[in-house]
């Protein structure tokens, strides 16, 4: 593995303790320069979680919570008359930040929930037809309440796909809680951490998952699971093309992570149930499905 | 089924591929068949490509009828008949050319290639020498590929390799099956009718008739006349005088054959030396007579023909030879033989009218010297080599009294004239005398351990009777020294029956020729031998060598069936049960690496990637941790970095070759 | 042999995992063209006893081997593949079901000119590669709502040498839901929107647009569905609402002046337009109710019921054409 990527590792992990899977997933998604989205009860960790990643990799950091009032403006700004110069001149919003953390996303209504998505999709705002580039690296972690609550609007199946991968941290496992617990006060060890890396080797970092080497037979597997979604009885609508893109940058930047130039099937493996479960929707309406337990057909196609 | 997917059209490039095919079956026929017929059928050929290339019209339908009717005229009137194999190949020629005008759907397309099968048997009926026979087997796999083509739709032009290598591979398979029916499929002794006569239209070889010069032509020629198989020992070169035909009659330049009674066995006679057993492959000459070695002792056998002897010695076939023939004979090189009829003495001493005179006068001034018969003979020899007598292949012409002429003021000639000389001088002092026309010596083929008589071994020598001793062979060429031989081949001829090497420059290239021109011909004569000679006969001798002595029809078809069987399901067990091997080297090698850890236990899942499954491997078998991985990595390394070249994949192939996962 | 006919001949039971193809499941027989080859054959055998001539009998044998060899191969080309059924995705009525089906060439070398069809269909045609795999979807025109089976789904080629035809029959237990076809007429109907309270904001903002309710006098002319009226379905006004949702329920009763399968292709219209407006919404039928909802389940739950209403076992209402 890259010495900074090693030790952003070992740094998240100091501080979220038994997490390190969860935490690899989401550097690996930072990497392929795609948005996350945790799917969890409150108080596991998901903001704590953001907010280690945005310390040690040192980057600009906004929380946006998420309620029914909240109106697009409030996320990306707008313009403002302002009395001393005569014009009206643009406030940028709390989106305007290298890492955002959208807290219970669907809580919001569906307008607001899709200004913010749009927004994270094309990497600029557009007000009054004026574009404004959102910060580079720009990377959104959002979350999201599991239970059907009154008052929420899930976000719609169209719009999930916009996240490269969606995770759950779960609880934590018996001897990390008991370090949690007999260990120091979190929120102030939030305010010792010390960022790793700069936001100019993050970006040559997301340039050279671009570069990891992807082999025919590597993209021949690749079609296989696409096709297999496509007809397989398992699912009601099978993968898109943008979820087969997904697949192979997430793969990407999961061989960087472990540190190799080129993808392997085992990447491919190791990254599919965060990218396509949520894309795709089990034929059968009657049991709530894991990830994982989603994407077990998959194991049908043999790796050519 | 059916679908009717025979009226669909046959694909673009399976066209082509028929196009080149029946181009290819055609044309040993288009060679043969009057060219104005030849060049007509090209240009339809040609037609045709043009409309698959260039999209031509083809024409309507009354003009094709009109094409074809006259195609039909166009046959007769250069053949006289439709009938017969060479009027019927050609006809089955044009008119397959005919049918590329109106070739459409699929099933006229298969048809026109099974016609285009059928037509390689046409070629047989011509030639079955091997170069055809090679010529033909490529025919059949051009077709057979052009078959594999036609059914296949999504093809291009491009994957002729695939249509090659697979119809070779199933012709290959095919192979074995073959043989089987060809040893054991029941043969006839007898044509199921009789079938007109057909062969080389030309006579080659000696003809029954001997005038100065006809020998000397003959000779040129390297041709084979016949191949002979000695049971035991070779004889000694100076004794392989092989027996034609007899000429008694002459008008002086002339000799011919006298009309005798035939009979079945041959006139009996005294041996004196010992008998040689022998086989003589005859090549067809289209003429009756058959050669032995002088005397043949017993009747010839051969399948499917009778042959019978003139009191002469004289072999005649019952019929013609237009195919080649193999007959086993004995014979007595040293024998004394007294037969001499009156009728035969009548015609072995008749000189005609007044031709020769300062022949006959020699002789009569021999006569008048009151030697005896014996001396006759000695001086008539004996004159050739004294008197400055030349051996040439290019003698002079003759005028009205060759042998004056050639005995007393040219002196240069070939056999023919030496024999024709000597018996007319023998008859002039009242020996009975003949020509006896054959072939003398012959080459000996080590590879083959046979000997080949050439056109360019044809000889002609004379018999004498002598009242003490019967007929006795003289042959007055010999007595010609070497040093007025002209031509080194002929001066050893008598001496050796190895042939010869004239012209010290290219020795070793000469030799290497002799040694490639043996070994052709050994090939040559085994496919005559076991090929083409293959009849009911030999299958008998072949199933008794098997053990099989009393092979039925029924039982020869009963047992080929099941042996065909046999065959079929083993090939079929090959391929439909073994799993190919990949065809991209470095699946394959890792393929056989997996093949070798399933069979110890360790079968890789079909979504195990390969380094899950090393892993789990060296867990479960730690002993094989570390070839695994160096396994796994190079196959890694080719198969999913940008990396790896071809010394990776000669590694991992000695890797997988030396790896073991059985205990 | 009697077994061996029930065998050739047998309707199986459906099959749903993936089928490979065993040695019990390919059969052969020769084809036109293999018969008049072996004319000629017998053609060639005879002129070769007669002529005696070797080389006939030869090439007659070998071409009389080549026709076996070929049949082994035509057998080849099949054996060993593994189809596997895709699942059809749900048509409307008079479009066109597709069935996909995967073939794969797990251990087998390559294969050409294989052809596959549905009873009655055209074939398509289709190479594998060695160790290749392919989806392949055959279709069937939809006539009518329901279940639409796949039926008897043949599999053959006559590659190599098209003498002989290598087949097999599988019955994959494929079935394709056909909905009723949408009614032409578009728009849905104003009676039918219910309005009912629902959780959330109740202020009537103008922020999402929620659903379509008839004109009053004073509704702001910018929320009015021009493309409503110009369809001559009367003036209907766009309203929105912050949180607000609409509830929509679909009635069977509503349509009472036209016959079962018009109403059900009116209903399938109107659900279709539900969910392009993204409303949440009802379906009632007699035998059946859906609480409102709305997403892709939803609607193809409600789409569901429609193509099944009164069927027994989804099979078509009037049998088979």
């Amino acid at each position: 593995m890259q010495p900074p990527l090693q030790q952003v590792i070992e740094q998240a992990g100091r501080f979220i303790l038994g997490k390190e899977h969860p935490i690899k997933l989401s550097l690996a998604c930072l990497l392929a320069r795609g948005h996350l989205l945790i799917e969890d009860l409150p108080g596991v960790g998901k903001t704590t979680l953001s907010h280690v990643l945005a310390g040690t990799l040192g980057l600009e950091y906004n929380r946006i919570q998420f309620t029914s009032d909240l109106l697009p403006a409030d996320i990306l700004g707008g313009t403002v008359y302002e009395r001393d110069s005569g014009a009206f001149t643009f406030h940028p919003g709390p989106i305007f930040s290298q890492l955002i953390l959208a807290d219970e996303i669907n809580r919001a209504t569906p307008k607001t929930q899709s200004a913010m998505l749009e927004a994270m999709e094309e990497q600029q705002i557009t007000i009054e037809g004026k574009s404004y580039p959102l910060p580079s690296p720009f990377f959104v972690i959002a979350t999201q309440n599991p239970t059907y609550q009154i008052g929420t609007f899930p976000l719609p199946e169209s719009q999930l796909d916009r996240f490269l991968m969606v995770i759950t941290l779960g609880y934590p496992a018996h001897d990390a809680e008991r370090a949690l617990l007999m260990g120091r006060e979190r929120r102030d060890m939030l305010q010792e951490i010390k960022p790793v890396i700069r936001p100019e080797e993050l970006l040559a970092l997301q340039r050279q998952v671009r570069e990891v080497h992807a082999s025919e037979s590597l993209i021949d597997y690749i079609q296989a699971l696409l096709a297999f979604s496509r007809h397989s009885p398992w699912y009601l609508t099978g993968l898109s093309p943008r979820a087969g893109l997904s697949l192979l940058s997430a793969s990407r930047a999961w061989a960087l992570l472990a540190g190799r130039d080129h993808v392997m099937p085992e990447d491919v493996q190791a990254i599919l149930p965060y990218v396509v479960a949520h894309r795709l929707q089990p034929a059968d309406d009657t049991t709530v499905h894991s990830a994982e337990a989603l994407v077990k057909p998959f194991a049908e196609v043999p790796i050519p | 089924m059916g679908r009717n997917e025979l009226a669909l059209t046959p694909p673009g490039h399976g066209r082509l591929w028929l196009l080149g095919a029946l181009f290819l079956v055609t044309l040993p026929h288009l060679l043969r068949m009057p060219p104005w017929l030849s060049i007509s059928c090209l240009l339809i050929f040609g037609w045709r490509l043009l409309h698959e290339v260039r999209g031509y019209d083809l024409p309507g339908r009354w003009l094709r009828y009109l094409i074809v009717f006259i195609g039909i005229a166009a046959v007769g009137a250069a053949y006289r008949t439709l009938l017969g194999p060479d009027a019927g190949v050609a006809l089955l020629t044009v008119m397959l050319c005919l049918k590329l005008l109106e070739l459409r759907t699929l099933r006229d397309a298969m048809i026109a290639l099974f016609i285009g099968y059928f037509m390689v048997v046409g070629g047989f009926l011509f030639s079955q020498s091997i170069a055809m026979g090679g010529y033909l087997f490529l025919v059949v796999l051009a077709l057979t590929a052009t078959l594999i083509a036609l059914n296949h739709p999504a093809g291009r032009l491009a994957d002729y390799r695939l249509y090659l290598s697979t119809g070779g591979k199933l012709l290959l398979q095919s192979l074995p099956l073959m043989l089987l029916m060809f040893l054991l499929f029941p043969r006839l002794s007898n044509p199921l009718w009789s079938v007109p006569e057909q062969g080389p239209s030309a006579r080659t070889g000696l003809s029954d008739t001997i005038e100065m010069g006809s020998i000397s032509n003959l000779v040129q020629s390297q041709a084979v006349a016949f191949r002979v198989d000695f049971d035991g020992n070779v004889p000694a070169a100076d004794a392989l005088y092989w027996r034609g035909p007899v000429l008694w009659h002459t008008d002086g330049r002339r000799w011919e054959r006298m009309q005798m009674p035939i009979q079945r066995e041959p006139p009996a006679f005294e041996v004196l030396g010992e008998e040689v057993a022998y086989t003589v492959t005859l090549e067809p000459h289209r003429r009756r007579w058959i050669f032995a070695l002088d005397l043949p002792l017993n009747r010839p056998r051969a399948a499917n023909t009778a042959f019978y002897f003139l009191p002469d010695f004289q072999l005649l076939s019952e019929r013609e030879v237009k195919e080649k023939l193999r007959y086993a004979m004995r014979s007595a090189t040293a024998y004394r033989l007294d037969t001499l009829s009156p009728a035969m003495h009548a015609a072995a001493t008749a000189l005609p009218g007044i031709a020769n005179p300062r022949t006959r006068r020699l002789a009569q001034q021999w006569l008048e010297e009151g030697i005896t018969p014996a001396e006759i003979v000695q001086r008539g020899y004996r004159l050739f080599r004294e008197q400055p007598f030349y051996y040439t292949r290019q003698p002079p012409q003759l005028g009205d009294d060759p042998v004056d002429e050639f005995l007393f003021s040219t002196r240069r000639g070939f056999c023919e004239h030496y024999a024709s000389a000597f018996v007319t001088l023998m008859r002039a002092a009242g020996l009975p005398a003949r020509i006896v026309a054959g072939y003398q010596g012959g080459e000996f083929n080590e590879l083959g351990d046979y000997l080949i008589v050439r056109q360019s071994n044809a000889h002609a020598w004379a018999e004498v009777w002598l009242q003490e001793q019967g007929w006795l062979r003289v042959d007055p060429t010999t007595a010609v020294p070497a040093s007025r031989v002209e031509s080194s081949v002929d001066a050893a001829r008598f001496q050796s029956t190895s042939s010869l090497d004239d012209g010290a420059g290219f020795a070793a290239l000469r030799k290497l020729y002799r040694q490639f021109r043996y070994g052709w011909d050994a090939l040559n004569h085994s496919w005559n031998q076991w090929v083409l000679g293959f009849d009911r006969q030999k299958q008998l001798e072949l199933l008794r060598k098997l053990g099989l002595h009393t092979a039925s029809w029924g039982w020869l078809a009963g047992i080929m069936v099941g042996l065909v069987m046999a065959v079929v399901a083993l090939i079929a067990l090959l391929t439909l049960f073994r799993r190919p091997p990949r065809r991209d080297p470095v699946a394959r090698l890792y393929q056989r690496f997996c093949d070798k850890l399933a069979k110890a236990g360790l079968p890789r899942q079909l979504d195990e990637g390969p380094t899950d499954f090393a892993a789990r491997v060296s867990a479960a078998r730690p002993e094989l941790a570390s070839a695994v991985q160096r396994i796994s990595q190079l196959y890694i390394r080719l198969r999913y970095t940008r990396h790896g070249g071809t010394q990776d994949i000669e590694s991992l192939r000695r890797l997988v070759r030396e790896f073991k996962a059985q205990i | 042999m009697l077994a061996f006919w029930r065998h050739l001949f047998r309707r199986d039971r459906p099959e749903s995992g993936p089928v490979t193809l065993g040695r019990r499941r390919v059969y052969i027989i020769p084809t036109r063209s293999g018969i008049i080859f072996a004319v000629i054959l017998l053609a060639m055998l005879i002129g070769a006893i007669n002529y005696q001539n070797s080389l006939a009998f030869a090439l007659t044998f070998l071409l009389a081997s080549l026709a076996l060899v070929s049949m082994i191969h035509a057998v080849r080309n099949l054996y060993g593949l593994r189809l596997t059924r895709g699942h059809p995705q749900p048509v409307f009525a008079g479009d066109t079901a597709r069935f996909a089906l995967s073939l794969e060439n797990r251990n087998g070398p390559a294969r050409f000119a294989l052809r596959l069809m549905l009873d009655g269909q055209q074939p398509i045609t289709l190479d594998l590669t060695q160790n290749g795999g392919q989806w392949i979807e055959l279709c069937r025109h939809a006539p009518r709502r329901g279940y639409l089976s796949a039926g008897r789904i043949t599999l053959y080629s006559r590659y190599p040498l098209g003498l002989f035809h290598a087949w097999s029959n599988l019955n994959l237990a494929m079935s394709c839901l056909v909905y009723p076809r949408p009614d032409q007429e578009r728009g849905l109907p104003p009676q039918m929107l219910q309005e009912r309270g629902s959780a959330g904001d109740q202020g009537r903002g103008s922020d999402d647009f929620a659903s379509l309710r008839p004109y009053h006098v004073g509704d702001s002319l910018r929320h009015i569905h021009w493309k409503a009226l110009a369809r001559e379905q009367g003036l209907m006004t766009k309203q929105f609402g912050g949180g607000i949702t609409e509830e929509l329920w679909l009635h069977w009763e509503q349509l009472g002046n036209l016959g079962q399968e018009a109403r059900l292709s009116r209903l399938t219209r109107w659900v279709l337009e539900a969910d392009e407006l993204g409303l949440a919404y009802g379906l009632s039928l007699p035998d059946l109710a859906i609480p409102p909802g709305r997403g892709e389940r939803h609607r193809r739950r409600c789409l569901e019921a429609l193509a099944l209403f009164g069927l027994v076992d989804g099979e078509a209402p009037h049998g088979p054409q």
